[in-house]
């Protein structure tokens, strides 16, 4: 699903964010990937989903070499690639279902299809009750949830987080990680950037830990690690 | 594949026109008062440039028609053999610079002077024993500039010495204002030079106005086009109702600009024709029809220009 070989990115003249990472990731997988603010997590979920190229290396998602993809493509490949951060990025003025509609919108859906699969996946994140409420009336969780149903409704591949539980309270970051859990059941390859240590060490995923900018360890069914 | 998924976008785009209408006007609404500052730049911008464009082709009109005065006379005189005229006429009127040459007899000078100088007391002319007037050469021109080359060939022109009034001193016998003509072209190029430039600076300073403020419009909608573009909506997806959105702003100011315009015209053309009824102010229906186009043109190219160079920052891939 996933290939980066020998991949690096500089900033400016900056020490590289990256230096020769080499990650193979299968179809199916869940993985976590760890390490302290700086370490380049962003940068590293920032190119699989091509907002940034790398300095170095090739990066090869679903099938296709980011480093060679037409500009024109992009949009086409973002439509496989559903995306959660740790700000939801929800627009205020429209309620969960417009939220999660509007993803299907935009790619050009038909009427028909957002209607029967808009309200599917807001079941499945457990927000059927809340469909018509803004995102200010919303908790921090369950906004995380329209998050997470717009990155899902498209039935995407590959689903990138990059910390999304950062805002959420260590109860209510369970509940957004077995929402992970399920999601990857049904085959979709799920790649989480986070430095939750309690999330990362119960879960016991592929754990992939970053620090200055290079891979220093890959385990299955690894812990955060880091003595501190 | 890639063809594939590129006829699948274009399908996407054929169902969504719906979307896209109901997009920008929904953006309009809800944005109003982005929308509203928009709509006002370019009312005013367009209002000044019609305004300008309207005065500088009245101002136009009343030059071409102080210009289509300029004309030769020349005077003959008295007894002067028909067929040494006939043959001046003739050189004149086959010279493709003149428009046309008249044949004043001296009654009918008399006579014309009666109609218009001496019109209060048309007496003065019936108490005159012999009349004093002579006979001349009206020649009009098809380019007022030409006057002094033409008045060159005429005084070239060995027939000229045969008929002039004043044979001594031909310069007497040639009536074309001199000196005011050239002042009077130095004035007029000089007004035209400094209306287009006036114009120019005009359209350039509405530009960046409308720019500026469509850029504003999509600062503030940011947001939903980084998301947009997250969930994979392909560029023109995202361009298009911003296109819309500016095209409809431009056309709204076009229209109230127009309808200002008109207005202006209709209650104040009246008053200035009475005020300066010496000079022929008007505006033609065809000038009228033609601002009207440059207004709503302008501002559809200036809406739609604005908003893709203020958009190109915001849809870097």
């Amino acid at each position: 699903m996933i290939s980066m070989r020998n991949v690096s990115k500089t900033y400016g003249a900056d020490k590289p964010a990256l230096y020769d990472v080499n990650v193979e990731i299968e179809q199916g997988e869940f993985v976590f990937l760890v390490g302290h603010s700086g370490s380049g997590k962003s940068t590293f979920i920032r190119l699989l989903q091509r907002e940034l190229l790398p300095s170095e290396g090739s990066i090869v998602v679903a099938g296709q070499d980011l480093t060679r993809m037409k500009n024109w493509k992009v949009p086409f490949l973002r439509r496989n690639i559903g995306c959660v951060f740790q700000d939801f990025k929800l627009l205020p003025n429209k309620t969960t279902y417009e939220n999660v509609a509007f993803a299907l919108e935009v790619i050009g859906r038909s009427k028909h299809v957002i209607r029967t699969q808009v309200p599917e996946v807001l079941r499945l994140v457990g927000l059927e009750e809340k469909i018509n409420s803004y995102p200010d009336e919303l908790s921090g969780g369950e906004q995380q949830r329209v998050s997470i149903a717009r990155a899902f409704v498209n039935r995407p591949p590959l689903l990138l987080a990059d910390e999304p539980t950062g805002n959420l309270d260590p109860a209510t970051s369970l509940g957004i990680m077995s929402l992970f859990s399920r999601i990857n059941k049904t085959g979709t390859t799920v790649l989480v950037a986070t430095h939750d240590r309690e999330m990362v060490d119960s879960m016991r995923k592929r754990v992939i830990a970053l620090e200055n900018g290079r891979v220093i360890r890959d385990q299955d069914r690894g812990v955060y690690g880091y003595g501190d | 594949m890639s063809s594939v998924t590129r006829i699948a976008g274009c399908t996407a785009m054929a169902i969504n026109v719906g979307y896209f209408v109901r997009e920008s006007v929904q953006s309009f609404r809800r944005n109003w008062v982005m929308s509203l500052g928009a709509v006002i730049t370019i009312y005013l911008s367009l209002l000044i440039v019609g305004a300008s464009v309207g005065s500088s082709m009245v101002v136009g009109q009343v030059v071409r028609s102080v210009e289509e005065k300029v004309s030769i006379r020349i005077f003959l005189k008295d007894g002067a053999a028909p067929a040494d005229v006939d043959a001046l006429n003739k050189a004149l009127v086959g010279d493709a610079r003149v428009k046309d040459v008249k044949y004043t007899s001296k009654e009918e000078a008399l006579e014309e002077l009666k109609k218009t100088t001496l019109a209060d007391s048309p007496e003065i002319v019936d108490q005159l024993e012999v009349n004093p007037l002579p006979a001349s050469l009206d020649v009009n021109l098809k380019k007022p500039q030409d006057v002094n080359a033409v008045v060159e060939t005429i005084k070239a022109n060995p027939g000229f010495l045969k008929v002039a009034d004043r044979p001594d001193n031909p310069e007497k016998s040639l009536k074309y204002g001199q000196q005011i003509v050239n002042q009077l072209f130095a004035f007029t190029s000089a007004l035209r030079v400094i209306g287009a430039v006036f114009i120019i600076m005009l359209a350039v300073i509405s530009l960046i106005f409308i720019n500026n403020t469509i850029r504003l419009a999509i600062y503030a909608r940011r947001k939903e086009i980084g998301i947009m573009r997250l969930v994979g909506a392909s560029n023109w997806f995202i361009r298009t109702p911003f296109l819309l959105e500016g095209m409809l702003q431009s056309l709204l100011g076009a229209f109230l600009a127009l309808l200002t315009l008109g207005s202006v015209q209709w209650f104040l053309m009246p008053k200035l024709k009475e005020t300066i009824s010496f000079l022929p102010v008007s505006l033609s229906a065809g000038a009228s029809v033609q601002i009207s186009l440059i207004l709503i043109l302008s501002g559809v190219i200036i809406g739609l220009a604005g908003s893709a160079v203020a958009l190109r920052r915001y849809l870097k891939v």
